[in-house]
């Protein structure tokens, strides 16, 4: 049963991370106070984790532990969740020009759900190219709250939200252990499994929550070092 | 849907360099322009009754050793620009006075992803830095960013 | 100059943080020291002239830091390893914050593995990284 979940974060299967699950899961156990997470969502960059089974880790550290994927779209990233195998036959997550729109129906008709990720970044966020393009058909959802988003990013999906009423949800897009569960998504309803998951977020009742602290500004001595 | 190259060229050396032995006064400057304090790269008296007994180079000098063929010749091109997109290096012996460094260097990878500046290339060149010894002291991997 | 031992390092430990205003001038130095002594390392002009909004320190300088805050945090880690993604350019003259945390430890090769980061005065980590260390035990 899970209500906070991070829904966007990379473990050592991603080529630009080095953390091993259950890393995570223990920084989560130590900093539970702080990110008060019931679970968390692996999205594996351009691929789909079929081999993992993650059942006793879940038993061991009280969490949930789901998958997903991270893929690449001519409209920038996107999360698939409820990732099958008739998912896997129909596209390459390996291809990194996937089209978007062609991505959101068939992953919806095959029973998951396609959500753009970090939405105000350039070039792999989807404001950019709405800006130039017709916006996609079919989005319920876009990640409104990155942990690795740079000033600014976040707050470009404001008015993205309100001009096309999607949902709004957050994850920590970490790819180092101390960095996840720093953002995440608050559940209406308990989640309990994969298909709980998507249908949730198709249907609403989240949002994003942040746990982010910020470190006391600094001002170093002028210098070097 | 795999990138699209001449995959014989992994693992092909395109460069050997042997580099003149590496001078004290070098790896201090070295240590120093990184703002270094540990006494283990910038203090030969305290480091000679350090773990390595003697002065050592602070541990990213091996990245400072550049081949004298940057890139092989026959590399591939996906784009205009080149950046440094990231290093990750293996360090299993230090670097001492005198040593005389030997670099191997070859195209270790090439993929592709899309970032916040669009289709990026990434080639990665393997640097393998062994001693006169034939000791293995570090494998550099040098991601190049394309795009 | 602190010595750890493996028994006193925790996962969860903090490495205390380097704060540090990279200025043009150390950039510079580096780049000239390290061999690297182009435009785009030393020269704002020089940088534009290569599409860049100035001149920005070079990824092994950020590497060259990271690698510090290791060594500042505990003088006997031997870095054995020590990767690190630069994500954005890094430009002088600017506050960089270098942090990091003990991630995972491991009881029979006594190693640990460390999170690694530079940061701006906003939170943007334009460098992260990992990095894994050797440490001495109390009874060796």
């Amino acid at each position: 049963m899970a209500r906070v979940i991070d829904l966007h974060l990379h473990s050592e299967a991603s080529d630009d991370s080095r953390a091993p699950v259950e890393a995570y899961l223990k920084w989560l156990a130590r900093k539970r106070d702080e990110r008060p997470l019931d679970g968390i969502v692996l999205t594996e960059h351009r691929q789909f984790d079929t081999w993992s089974d993650y059942r006793a880790l879940e038993d061991k550290y009280g969490l949930l532990i789901l998958k997903a994927s991270e893929v690449e779209t001519e409209y920038g990233h996107v999360l698939v969740y409820g990732v099958n195998d008739a998912m896997l036959r129909r596209f390459d997550f390996s291809n990194v020009r996937l089209r978007a729109q062609e991505l959101i129906d068939e992953v919806a008709r095959l029973g998951g759900v396609a959500m753009p990720c970090h939405p105000g970044r350039p070039t792999i966020g989807l404001i950019e190219h709405y800006e130039n393009r017709p916006p996609l058909e079919g989005v319920v959802g876009v990640e409104a709250l990155n942990g690795g988003s740079k000033k600014g990013e976040n707050e470009r999906v404001a008015a993205l939200i309100d001009t096309y009423g999607y949902h709004a949800f957050g994850g920590s897009d970490a790819h180092l252990v101390s960095f996840v569960g720093i953002c995440a998504t608050e559940f209406e309803k308990d989640i309990t499994n994969t298909g709980e998951l998507v249908e949730a977020l198709r249907t609403g009742g989240y949002r994003p929550v942040d746990f982010r602290v910020r470190r006391a500004p600094v001002q170093p001595a002028a210098g070097g070092a | 849907m795999a990138l699209e190259f001449d995959r014989s060229i992994l693992g092909q050396v395109f460069d050997e360099t042997d580099f003149p032995p590496v001078e004290k006064a070098d790896l201090l400057q070295f240590a120093d322009a990184l703002g270094e304090t540990n006494p283990l790269y910038t203090d030969e008296t305290v480091a000679a009754n350090g773990p390595y007994g003697g002065l050592v180079a602070a541990p990213t000098y091996v990245t400072r050793l550049r081949p004298k063929k940057m890139t092989p010749e026959h590399m591939p091109r996906f784009g205009k620009v080149g950046f440094d997109g990231g290093r990750d290096v293996e360090i299993f012996a230090p670097v001492r006075p005198g040593d005389r460094l030997k670099m191997v260097s070859t195209i270790h990878d090439i993929y592709e992803k899309t970032g916040r500046s669009g289709s990026m290339y990434f080639i990665v060149l393997r640097n393998e830095i062994t001693n006169q010894d034939g000791q293995q002291v570090a494998i550099v991997d040098h991601r190049i960013m394309q795009r | 100059m602190k010595t750890l031992y493996f028994e006193e390092v925790e996962e969860g430990d903090e490495l205390p943080p380097i704060d540090l205003l990279l200025t043009k001038a150390f950039v510079r130095t580096y780049a000239r020291t390290a061999g690297m002594d182009f435009p785009r390392f030393t020269d704002d002009e020089g940088a534009r002239q290569e599409g860049l909004p100035g001149m920005i320190a070079p990824g092994v300088l950020s590497m060259g830091l990271l690698a510090r805050l290791i060594g500042e945090w505990n003088q006997a880690a031997q870095i054995t390893r020590i990767g690190t993604t630069f994500r954005s350019p890094v430009l002088p003259d600017c506050a960089i914050h270098l942090l990091g945390f003990v991630t995972q430890k491991d009881a029979e090769q006594h190693t640990a593995e460390c999170d690694i980061w530079m940061e701006n005065d906003d939170g943007e980590r334009w460098v992260i990284g990992t990095a894994s260390v050797r440490l001495p035990t109390q009874d060796s």
